[in-house]
């Protein structure tokens, strides 16, 4: 359902010349415009394994308009990218037009040992991108996993508080929290969420995104 | 039953005799050997997967093992007869002491014992068991260059520290660990409470191993764990059926040998009948004497039946003994190859079988020409030629009752019902296939005009009614076609798994190279390095039909449901090719929206994707209508990138994008190589797979001499059985050489028309050999080994050179003699 509404609502052209997008407005409601909201991530946002329609933008999105906000999420998660995949590709991101952005990444720089020190570089960079284009933004936090050892953890675990301080934008402080190690809310492989977890992230989320929306609309 | 009649029989054609009991010898030799090697191997098979993944039994989760499960584990391991060993693998940044420097590593952390099978070798050559003590590491040699640290240093992982007490030399278990980030480092188990790096939020593979001395109970005992796993969560699997990527090459070695033993029997089969038949065919005038002299047909059945069961009784004999011994000599000629806990040698069971086989081999292919004997009528006395035809009454139900046994044969063989039903099924088309083939181009022969004598008179020879031509190209093209199909099996298996770890295949990836990264990286590595673009994306639709992806992740294997990486470029890679459409892109213009895809052959099969097909993408948010322009496949293996979806450059060009990038780099040049490329670029990972290869590399270049073995040995019985019935149809040629001597042709002329009989005799059978050859082996190895085929032709033609080369001077040869002698005597003796 959500899937179908995603794809009516925005229908986005590609012609033969190259990656050339023109929102359609005829699906919008005359009066109304439906505002954006881009869900920008990693595999957590894209909804590893699972229908995109089981993931935390396509809920989110059910659940603002049900509550009547004209709000369109878009699913912009890019499975197993890093901080610097996700900078590289603010362009591609703005050119989607967004209000709001809620960023998710960094996960997979500490999965793979990056120092955090460029993860955060990374999202400085991208948040200060954000705020010149006048983009609200709901920072997402994330923990790295114990094992990387006490040192890098905490190293890691710094980084997303002090950019929320730093550019005072709306903040998640744990992405993944009451999910993150509770096996039956998680797939097999012990890091993605399943369905239920996505339908946990999105009521903790959920509260941020409407803070973000009170923002926006000032 | 005439004693001396039988005698005198058999001493008349002892040429015959000799290649007939030749054949039974190698049919069974080969039967034997093979049958009883396969199982070695098989063995051999079990043991190295054992060896990859540690034990018998593995259970494997992302948690703590769930309570039943647990409880289960602990009960078999109170156990006697198993053996149980416990592993905690996970990453972690490993530092040195002085705070200098840290690096992402992958730690092992294993309980005594481990491995249970398979090895982990150390530098220092100790035992590993011995070595690894708490408070001691063990650790990959990169490691150790790329902190720059010594054996005896000390390491930090998490906040303890380790002495480094070994270096891993090889690890037999790495194939499994394929893509692995980071450096090895093995702890005790007993260090993972000092450690502190496992517990509530570490990310960790838990695995228990277990080692079960009664083979026979380990399926069992996976069903009983598999009851007790949480679904989805844990996984609990046998060494022999988890799911590695080298289990796919096991599976197709052992088919190919089944495949050669049954091609080898069906070879020793045709050099039988071929013999058989031309023993019958020089013996048809003394059959029409004996008849008209009062013989029934059934006088002359009894004693050629028995004539042939004595020869076949010395064949067995000859060939059950040879096989054996050859058997025996294996363990010498695979010294090393094969474990050594294995005890090589043929039981009574294999004496047996191979008797019990050969039995059936002979009765099969003997059958026929023998059934001839009694149709032979009186009247051929006094006619020049003449073919007795297929026995007529209840003829095709003991052909067919023969197919059927041939049939129960090879799926005894093969050990697969379907598979051994399709086979068969596939040589009998193949036949008749040859035969028409045959018929269609000895056609033409007839109406040519043709100047020159001798050709004409070659060519005219090979169609006078009477002569064995048809049966003798139909015998020696499927003769051929199965030597042919052998080596083209074994040379694409080669291709596939051998040739594809070539020693200048990429043993560094590098990941998530960013587009404004491009040129530092390629002025950084200072090589030529292809970087390939990396698109993700997610299949939307197939012809406006949505995936779905809960159906699709629950397949085994690969699905359509999770991200792609797209890709573009304008080209084809180097091992890539077009199966389908005429160019990558297509030359049509598409409608306005659409853009041309090229689709790789395997992921094509997953949805069932034709050229024309509109694929709906998902680019990050963004829809991308596609519509598949051409179908792609690739003939190299795993170390390769590869990509299933390829775009033309100006539709993906402003997509975001990263880029990937395979390296070779030489092995002492790794450490810094990595160590520059994430110092310069902290975002890109690298992955050192140079151990891997090396592992793999080993284990398939072993089990490839085994192939190349029992190819060759298969080859070479061929070739014997195929010079065998040349040798065999020799007579018949020499009677045409006697009557143009009579005619007062010069031996200059015979020996030209000879030439040129044979060579269109070679050609023919060469021509129709090549091209079943080459569509038999596309389908074996297309659709029953599932790899690429390529097909090979100047081997091929090579093939048919030696083949013509073969034939001519086999057949020149056995009519020199006559060529020197006068006609009369020849004449004498056969009228």
């Amino acid at each position: 359902m959500a899937k179908a509404f995603f794809v009516v609502m925005f229908i986005i052209c590609m012609s033969v010349s190259g990656c050339n997008r023109e929102p359609d407005v005829a699906a919008q409601e005359p009066g109304e415009p439906m505002k954006t909201i881009v869900a920008v991530g990693d595999s957590l946002t894209a909804g590893y394994g699972l229908d995109e329609s089981e993931g935390y933008p396509a809920l989110l999105e059910e659940k603002l308009q049900a509550a009547g906000h004209k709000y369109r999420v878009i699913n912009g998660g890019v499975s197993g990218e890093t901080s610097s995949g996700t900078l590289s590709r603010m362009e591609w991101i703005l050119t989607l037009e967004p209000d709001i952005v809620i960023l998710e990444t960094g996960a997979n720089d500490g999965l793979r040992g990056v120092d955090p020190r460029l993860a955060e570089k990374n999202l400085r960079q991208m948040l200060q991108i954000l705020r010149e284009k006048d983009v609200v933004v709901v920072l997402a936090g994330m923990k790295m996993v114990w094992n990387m050892g006490p040192e890098y953890v905490a190293a890691f675990n710094r980084i997303y508080p002090e950019l929320a301080d730093d550019f005072d934008v709306v903040f998640l402080p744990f992405f993944l929290e009451g999910v993150a190690t509770q096996s039956q809310l998680n797939l097999g492989d012990g890091i993605h969420p399943n369905s239920q977890g996505y339908k946990k992230i999105t009521e903790n989320i959920y509260p941020y995104v409407l803070e973000a929306i009170e923002r926006r609309e000032g | 039953m005439n004693v001396r009649f039988l005698f005198r029989e058999l001493q008349h054609s002892k040429s015959q005799a000799v290649v007939f009991v030749l054949c039974v010898i190698l049919s069974l030799v080969s039967i034997v050997a093979i049958n009883s090697f396969r199982r070695d191997v098989r063995q051999s098979i079990v043991s190295d997967a054992r060896g990859l993944h540690g034990g018998d039994i593995i259970a494997h989760s992302h948690y703590d093992f769930s309570q039943p499960l647990q409880q289960e584990l602990d009960a078999l391991a109170g156990q006697a007869g198993i053996e149980r060993v416990r592993t905690w693998e996970f990453y972690s940044v490993a530092r040195r002491e002085d705070g200098r420097d840290s690096l992402f590593s992958n730690i092992k952390a294993v309980e005594q014992g481990y491995p249970l099978y398979g090895v982990v070798e150390l530098a220092s050559g100790r035992d590993f068991s011995a070595v690894l003590q708490p408070g001691k590491a063990i650790v990959a040699a990169s490691l150790l260059q790329r902190l720059d640290l010594a054996v005896g240093e000390r390491l930090l992982l998490g906040e303890s520290s380790f002495q480094i007490v070994d270096v891993v030399s090889r690890e037999s278990l790495r194939p499994v660990d394929f893509f692995n980030f980071g450096p090895r480092i093995f702890v005790s188990a007993g260090d993972l409470a000092r450690m502190d790096l496992v517990k509530k939020g570490s990310r960790v593979n838990f695995e228990t191993l277990l080692k079960v001395a009664a083979a026979g109970r380990i399926d069992s005992i996976v069903a009983s764990l598999q009851d007790k796993t949480v679904f989805g969560q844990e996984r609990v699997a046998a060494a022999t059926t988890a799911n590695s990527r080298v289990k796919r090459f096991f599976d197709n070695l052992l088919f190919f040998l089944s495949l050669v033993s049954v091609f080898t029997m069906l070879l020793a089969g045709i050099g039988m009948q071929s013999s058989l038949a031309a023993l019958l065919r020089q013996k048809e005038k003394s059959f029409a004497i004996l008849r008209s002299l009062g013989a029934t047909g059934s006088f002359l059945l009894r004693h050629y039946l028995l004539l042939v069961f004595i020869l076949s009784a010395i064949g067995c004999g000859l060939g059950i003994f040879s096989g054996l011994l050859l058997e025996k000599s294996f363990t010498r000629l695979f010294a090393g190859l094969l474990p050594d806990k294995i005890v090589l040698g043929g039981t009574l069971f294999d004496v047996l079988e191979g008797i019990g086989l050969g039995i059936v081999v002979i009765g099969f292919f003997t059958f026929l020409p023998l059934s001839r004997i009694k149709n032979v009528k009186p009247a051929a006395v006094f006619r020049k030629e003449g073919d007795p035809g297929l026995p007529a009454r209840g003829g095709s139900v003991l052909i067919g009752c023969g197919v059927i046994l041939l049939a129960g044969l090879v799926v005894r063989q093969l050990e697969d019902v379907r598979i051994g039903l399709y086979f068969i099924g596939g040589v009998l088309a193949l036949i008749a296939v040859i035969s028409v083939l045959v018929g269609a181009m000895l056609a033409p022969l007839s109406r040519i005009v043709i100047a020159a004598l001798p050709l004409r008179q070659a060519a005219r020879s090979l169609l006078r009614p009477g002569n064995a031509t048809r049966t003798i190209v139909v015998t020696l093209a499927s003769a051929l076609s199965v030597l042919m199909t052998i080596y083209l099996v074994e040379d694409n298996l080669h291709g596939t798994y051998i040739a594809s770890y070539p020693a200048d295949a990429p043993n560094l990836f590098c990941l998530d190279i960013q587009k404004d990264q491009q040129q530092g990286f390629l002025e950084l590595v200072g090589e030529e390095v292809e970087l390939f673009p990396i698109i993700r994306a997610r299949l939307s639709s197939i012809n406006g039909k949505m995936i779905n992806r809960r159906e699709e992740a629950r397949k085994r294997g690969d699905s359509l449901a999770r991200e792609f990486n797209l890709t573009y470029r304008e080209q084809l890679l180097e091992d890539e090719l077009l199966v389908k459409g005429g160019s990558l892109f297509g030359k049509e213009p598409l409608q306005k929206g659409m853009v041309p895809v090229s689709v790789l052959d395997s992921v094509a099969e997953m949805g069932d994707m034709r050229i024309g097909d509109v694929l709906l993408f998902n680019i990050q948010g963004v829809p991308l209508q596609a519509e598949v322009s051409s179908i792609r496949s690739r003939n190299k293996s795993m170390l390769y990138p590869f990509f299933y979806f390829v775009f033309p450059e100006k539709n993906l060009q402003a997509a975001p994008q990263t880029f990937f990038g395979a390296l070779k780099v030489e092995k002492e040049k790794m450490s810094q190589m990595e160590n520059t490329i994430v110092n310069s670029f902290p975002n890109i990972s690298t992955i050192n797979v140079s151990e891997t290869a090396v592992e793999l590399g080993k284990i398939m270049q072993k089990l490839s001499t085994i192939i190349n073995f029992f190819a060759s040995f298969s080859i070479l019985a061929g070739a014997l059985i195929l010079i065998s019935s040349v040798y065999a149809t020799r007579m018949a040629r020499m009677k045409e050489a006697v009557y143009y001597k009579v005619l007062g042709a010069d031996s200059r002329f015979v020996l030209q028309v000879f030439f040129l009989e044979n060579l269109l005799l070679a050609l023919l059978s060469g021509g129709c050999a090549i091209l079943v050859a080459q569509a038999g082996s596309w389908g074996l190895c297309r659709f029953l080994l599932d790899i690429a085929y390529d097909a090979n032709w100047l081997p091929t033609l090579l093939m048919l050179g030696l083949t013509v080369c073969l034939v001519v001077s086999l057949g020149l040869l056995s009519s020199l003699s006559i060529l020197r002698q006068k006609p009369v005597r020849f004449l004498r003796e056969q009228l």
